[in-house]
């Protein structure tokens, strides 16, 4: 039953932690973007284009965190060991 | 400017191109749901990578920043946040219902990465080789 709980908590952080971070992540990067192409809209190209990249690295960074979280959840390789001491079924 | 939006085609192109023959490797070399995963991760992955191109380049003209300030942030959250929450969904049902092998969708779900970091060996060894003529 610990076990249960323990992965249903660190799935939880983990993708609390991951999100909050992604999140603060993107608005900086999508802000100095923005101040990038209001300042020097002939840039705005180039501006898009490495901020594609950033953006979508940091978006596969918290899908990972949420595959990892979904793991610990539903597909955890000891879950059914744990579920069976648990429940006994 | 050319050279930095062929970056982009090569990695919109690699992406399809890593997904198909991860695609194949999987079908032919691992098993069905390992394969699965493969293919569905890409698509899953592939598919955000063009909706956020598509965002990025409707937002991020100097004319719409210029007329709508610092809304044009939210409005890329916004619709990043919605993106996310299907693919999550996705993502959940996938794994919740064993439709696929986790550690074969973690692979798929690397193909923009994977192409990403093509792209970026590729640039340095343009650059060393420019460097060495």
């Amino acid at each position: 039953m610990e076990f249960l709980v323990g992965s249903v908590w660190a799935a939880g952080i983990a993708i609390g932690i991951a999100a909050f971070g992604c999140g603060i992540g993107q608005g900086l990067g999508l802000n100095g973007a923005m101040s990038g192409i209001a300042r020097n809209p002939e840039a705005a190209g180039k501006i898009q284009v490495n901020l594609l990249i950033g953006l979508a690295m940091i978006e596969s960074l918290c899908i990972y965190a949420l595959v990892v979280a979904l793991i610990l959840m539903y597909a955890h390789p000891a879950l059914k060991g744990a579920i069976t001491a648990a429940f006994g079924h | 400017m050319r050279d930095i939006q062929k970056l982009v085609d090569f990695i919109t192109t690699s992406n399809w191109l890593i997904l198909l023959f991860g695609g194949i490797i999987g079908l032919v070399m691992t098993p069905m749901k390992f394969a699965f995963g493969i293919i569905l991760g890409g698509l899953i992955v592939a598919i955000n990578f063009h909706l956020l191109k598509n965002t990025l380049k409707k937002m991020f003209r100097p004319e719409v920043v210029s007329e709508r300030g610092h809304s044009v942030v939210s409005n890329v959250m916004v619709k990043y946040y919605i993106r996310f929450a299907i693919s999550g969904t996705v993502i959940f049902l996938l794994i919740s219902k064993h439709i696929v092998h986790p550690l074969g969708l973690l692979a798929g779900l690397s193909v923009v990465v994977a192409s990403m970091f093509m792209a970026t060996v590729l640039e340095l060894t343009r650059l060393f080789f420019k460097e060495a003529v």
